[in-house]
């Protein structure tokens, strides 16, 4: 409490401009949720027909009543949170390894996850489809999860966060018997939750924003995510007779997401803002 | 525990019985709408290509107790998918396919040729409309069942044809030649003081595409005289892009309008032609029912007429194409039965706007009965495919379209636009070419 900054006045000129920023990006939001209002016969004849009633809500009645709505968002749900478990739990073990432990190759190994950093998803998704075939695993929860777990640059940030953290602790909690595994487990990673927030939130997000991976991996309809799930429901040149439903399901996927920037606002902006790593 | 004893064996029976359902597992773009025809086996109940399509896969399930097609709907165009299960060796057993896309599988040998599956349902591919059995053929081979030809029509605005004083005997006067076109579209403006063509310039390329594969299919053009080549530098190709280029510099078209704000335009009864495809219809037709909306009783459809040379057009169509993988004597029979069923019911798609792919039905009287469906029927005839040859179709139809656009609008010197599509079309057709198949 004592260390509460006080907070910097903006000026009128920077407000304003702050305040027009905030316009612009809401205004996309404000107008995917006007279309989504709308009955699709009406935007085909003219999308700023949004801009007037009647309003209705039919467009959201048909996404609930379609039997696997239900089904995908469980997936999505189940593939979210097993994939952010795994990678706060494996990026914690592997940052608290590289910022603590001495083992061979150490240092070279380091360099393989940060040069994971450099290669995009798009330069491995040929061996790893293949790989995934070879095992069996399109079509299931494992083939969604795995992937995601592989977490470049979460082993990067978890081990910069330990890094940051005093090693006395380490060696105070040696001297009263704590095992390597007691130390990490019951000092540092409570020490740790601020960055484990933030990398839990991004990895939620990227896990459900998904598309690319789901899309090739899951082909059965029983088995796709919401992403990929809602794209398939989409019939042909939804962009003109289906515009509502279309901005319907954008706003459908979305409200788990808003669900989550809510809670965990504060996280979010520290992450942006660069200030979980100390 | 006797009767235990009697029941257990029928249980098994039962459950064998179960077992011997073949399975046919269906991929399919179209949407998923289970919501509103889950349950539905009437396929006459039934409307839009979703709707349709789930009401006849119901009704095959209902009729066929020893067959169960699964029924897999993928996001549009579905392709992405396909390819990642044919990579694991899991594809399905049937898939729609565009017939643009079927010479780049069946060339890398990933589709079964049909033949001995319409053998079997006893489907003579003399059957076929000329376009539709054009669009399944690959190196002499049938590698389909054609399900629907798709091309470019001009959806006109009767109404506003009349005050123009382009009707004659209750039908629009469409230009015969591109000199008149111009004549049209100025006496169009001038009395109406409307575009006479309503056109989505913007990120439509199959729309330019479609305008340019038309009219150089027209004039008998080589533009794909080799397998993995095209060529646009010819004076066809510059015949047609100089005309289109004329009607935006003269004002005669609607200018800076995507897909939507052309579709609304039109419905609006702000221009008189708009060119588009064939699944239009269905909704320009509602609008024509519908008292009170600018098309009520003011619109008609006809195929695009002939501007330069001959008269054809460009057309594309859905497939059922047969991915190669193991299949047992059992399920080669249930995808025949499948088969036949499904050219069985050719005419209850053909209510989806798109023009049937068997020669019977869009011959037939319950066609011609569908509204505009008799004006529209040349189309199947005189629709050609691009030439199979010519693979990824998808992807140079992206180029051909960005680059005319770009000359159309006079952003490009249309030698410069024509260039740059030659080159970076045959730049990617030679990275990426698989085999070579005669069409």
């Amino acid at each position: 409490m004592a260390d509460a900054a006080p907070r910097a006045r903006l000026s009128p000129l920077a407000l304003a401009a702050v305040l027009v920023g905030v316009a612009l990006m809401l205004l996309p939001l404000a107008w995917t949720l006007l279309l989504s209002l709308k009955s699709n016969a009406d935007l085909a004849r003219d999308s700023g027909a949004a801009f007037g009633p009647p309003y209705t809500l039919e467009n959201y009645r048909a996404i609930l009543q379609s039997a696997s709505t239900f089904r995908w968002l469980l997936n999505s749900l189940l593939v979210s949170l097993l994939t952010t478990t795994g990678v706060l739990l494996l990026c914690s073990l592997a940052g608290y390894a590289f910022a603590r432990l001495e083992f061979p190759f150490r240092r070279t190994l380091f360099v393989f996850v940060l040069l994971g950093l450099a290669i995009p998803e798009q330069a491995v998704i040929l061996p790893q489809h293949q790989l995934f075939a070879e095992l069996r695993l399109h079509n299931s929860y494992p083939g969604l999860v795995l992937p995601g777990l592989v977490g470049s640059f979460g082993v990067f940030f978890m081990t910069q966060y330990f890094k940051g953290i005093p090693r006395d602790l380490d060696e105070a909690a040696l001297l009263d018997g704590a095992s390597r595994f007691t130390i990490f487990w019951r000092v540092l990673l409570p020490l740790t939750v601020p960055a484990q927030a933030t990398l839990g939130v991004f990895t939620f997000l990227g896990s459900w924003n998904a598309y690319w991976w789901p899309l090739i991996s899951a082909t059965r309809s029983d088995m796709y995510t919401l992403t990929v799930g809602l794209a398939s429901a989409q019939m042909n040149y939804a962009q003109t007779s289906g515009l509502g439903y279309l901005m319907a399901q954008a706003v459908f996927a979305s409200i788990p997401i808003f669900m989550v920037y809510i809670v965990f606002q504060k996280q979010i902006v520290r992450a942006m803002a660069g200030t979980a790593v100390r | 525990m006797k009767r235990a004893a009697l029941l257990l064996p029928l249980l098994l029976l039962g459950c064998a019985g179960g077992e011997q359902r073949t399975g046919v597992y269906l991929q399919r773009f179209f949407g998923e709408c289970t919501a509103v025809y889950g349950r539905e086996t009437n396929v006459a109940a039934a409307e839009g290509e979703c709707g349709i399509i789930t009401a006849m896969l119901n009704k095959f399930n209902a009729e066929n107790p020893d067959v169960r097609v699964s029924d897999n709907v993928v996001a549009w165009p579905g392709y992405p998918s396909l390819t990642a299960q044919m990579a694991a060796k899991d594809p399905p057993d049937v898939v729609t396919m565009h017939s643009g896309v079927i010479a780049d599988y069946a060339a890398k040998g990933l589709l079964e040729p049909v033949e001995p599956y319409l053998r079997e349902a006893g489907i003579d591919p003399a059957a076929f409309t000329e376009a539709s059995r054009r669009a399944v053929a690959v190196g002499g081979r049938l590698y389909g069942l054609p399900w629907d030809t798709h091309g470019g029509l001009y959806h006109v605005n009767t109404k506003l044809f009349a005050q123009a004083g382009l009707m004659k005997d209750g039908r629009p006067v469409l230009p015969s030649s591109a000199e008149e076109f111009l004549r049209h579209a100025r006496q169009f403006k001038a009395r109406t003081g409307k575009p006479y063509l309503i056109q989505s310039l913007v990120g439509d390329p199959a729309g330019q595409a479609r305008n340019l594969y038309t009219y150089l299919l027209a004039q008998n053009a080589d533009f794909v005289p080799a397998p993995g080549q095209i060529r646009l530098q010819t004076p066809e190709a510059r015949r047609i892009v100089a005309f289109y280029r004329r009607i935006n510099e003269e004002r005669l078209g609607t200018l800076n309008q995507d897909t939507p704000a052309a579709i609304a335009s039109f419905t609006n009864g702000e221009g008189g032609i708009y060119p588009t495809g064939t699944w239009m219809i269905g909704q320009f037709e509602t609008d024509e029912r519908t008292p009170g909306r600018p098309l009520h009783d003011s619109y008609a459809v006809y195929p695009f007429p002939r501007l330069f040379g001959r008269d054809v057009a460009f057309v594309s169509g859905h497939a059922w194409v047969v991915p190669k993988r193991e299949r047992s004597p059992a399920e080669r029979a249930a995808l025949a039965r499948l088969f036949r069923f499904m050219a069985d019911h050719n005419g209850d798609w053909a209510r989806t706007g798109h023009l049937p792919a068997f020669r019977d039905v869009i011959e037939g009287s319950k066609f011609r009965a569908l509204p505009h469906r008799a004006d529209i029927a040349p189309l199947a005839a005189k629709g050609r495919p691009l030439p199979s040859v010519l693979q990824r179709q998808s992807a140079v139809e992206g180029i051909v379209g960005e680059e005319v656009s770009a000359a159309v609008i006079g952003q490009k010197p249309i030698d410069a636009a024509l260039a740059d599509a030659e080159r970076r079309i045959n730049e990617f057709l030679a990275e990426t070419q698989v085999g070579t198949s005669a069409s």
